[in-house]
């Protein structure tokens, strides 16, 4: 969960680092304990330190973190020799690691070598059949490979063990919007939701999963919890205030005919618009009268 | 902070002579043989003021206090962090190497 002031503060140190000012191993860190995805900068800076044997000895026992750092960055950015090199120089220090032997399948699957990939990782979970990040990285595999039946099947075994891993449920509930199994997406964030109440962006993707599948029930209780999530971020989310206005709309739209007692109340969408508007007046004027049309053509 | 570190200390000082001052007090009304009620007037102004010059150091010597609601506009959630277990390799990225051609120097 990135907040307003880390990202901010990603911001500022992102460009600093950019532009040749200190602050590198900082930077580095931020990106570890945020865990975002940055690979192409944290590549070239972390390269940066790593080739300059002065900053490296500064580092101390944290260059080995630096090294499976970069390792997993070259990877992604496809440097494959520069990952295979932090793996040998991370082998030498640590022989017999399984964090090391994790690193070395995440090489194999980076290069495509799926049975090798496999293989490796079938070996590690012989020593330990319990071990979370060797079952996830197979999980990863089947995604990567187009089985999303087979990444399915796994996660949903590793989740029948460990059922408090918030980060499989979620990857589990994102594949199952991907197939649009909205039903199914929907338990997932379920699941989220218990798990964290407090987290405002699994009650968003939960209300946008009701508000695909659609029918009163589910556009109500969109509504609501678009309505949460605008309570737990103190109104700036953006996506929410407009999630409201189209839910009240579609929920107007199907008891058109019905004519029941007017139960809902109008004030929840017109502040939801005016908030909007206020939003984009200060961040995006330019756009504020593709807002305002688009919002009178959801009163109707 | 230098300033609030200085009063604070002063405010302890100031408790703690308007406690020996209580103590001496009590200890003269024994000779005396009253009944204690109570601690001087200036005894409780110097409680009073004791009090106050310590509370206002203990507010300003921390320094910037942090907001604590978590829908305030630092603390609000922004994004979820990526989710860095199932990260795959083969995405489209592969598409476009890296212009500069990097290296491990060692």
């Amino acid at each position: 969960m990135v907040s307003k002031t880390e990202e901010t503060q990603l911001n500022s140190l992102e460009n600093q680092v950019d532009n040749g000012g200190g602050g590198v191993w900082e930077y580095l860190c931020l990106v570890r304990k945020l865990k975002v995805r940055r690979s192409e900068k944290v590549l070239k800076h972390g390269l940066s330190i790593l080739n300059d044997p002065k900053k490296r000895s500064a580092l101390g026992p944290e260059e080995w973190t630096l090294y499976e750092q970069v390792a997993i960055a070259a990877m992604d950015c496809q440097c494959l020799d520069v990952a295979k090199d932090c793996i040998k120089i991370l082998q030498k220090k640590f022989p017999e690691s399984k964090r090391v032997g994790r690193l070395e399948g995440m090489l194999l699957e980076a290069k495509g070598s799926w049975a090798e990939a496999e293989k490796a990782y079938s070996s590690l979970l012989e020593d330990n059949p319990l071990d979370q990040v060797i079952q996830k990285r197979r999980v990863a595999m089947a995604k990567a490979q187009g089985n999303i039946s087979g990444a399915i099947e796994w996660l949903n075994k590793y989740l029948e063990i460990f059922m408090a891993d918030h980060d499989a449920w979620r990857e589990l509930a994102e594949i199952y919007v991907s197939l649009q199994m909205y039903k199914q997406a929907a338990f997932c964030y379920e699941e989220l939701i218990l798990s964290q109440p407090t987290a405002p962006l699994y009650h968003l993707a939960y209300a946008d999963v009701l508000y695909t599948l659609g029918g009163l029930e589910n556009l109500q209780t969109a509504k609501k919890y678009y309505a949460s999530t605008i309570d737990l971020t103190g109104g700036k989310n953006t996506r929410a205030l407009l999630g409201i206005c189209l839910c009240t709309s579609a929920i107007a739209q199907l008891s058109k005919g019905r004519n029941k007692e007017d139960k809902e109340s109008p004030e929840l969408q017109s502040l939801a618009a005016t908030a909007l508007e206020k939003d984009y007046k200060q961040r995006a004027s330019d756009k504020l009268g593709l807002l305002t049309s688009a919002l009178r053509s959801l009163k109707i | 902070m230098g300033l609030g570190f200085i009063i604070g200390v002063f405010g302890v000082l100031i408790l703690s002579h308007a406690a020996y001052s209580t103590i001496q007090y009590r200890g003269l009304l024994k000779i005396m043989e009253e009944e204690f009620s109570g601690p001087p007037m200036n005894v409780v102004l110097e409680l009073l003021l004791g009090f106050v010059f310590c509370i206002w150091a203990a507010l300003t010597v921390p320094g910037k206090f942090l907001s604590i609601h978590p829908d305030s506009e630092e603390n609000r959630i922004v994004s979820l962090s990526a989710n860095l277990d199932f990260m795959i390799f083969n995405h489209r990225a592969k598409a476009f190497p890296l212009e500069i051609d990097m290296k491990l120097k060692h």
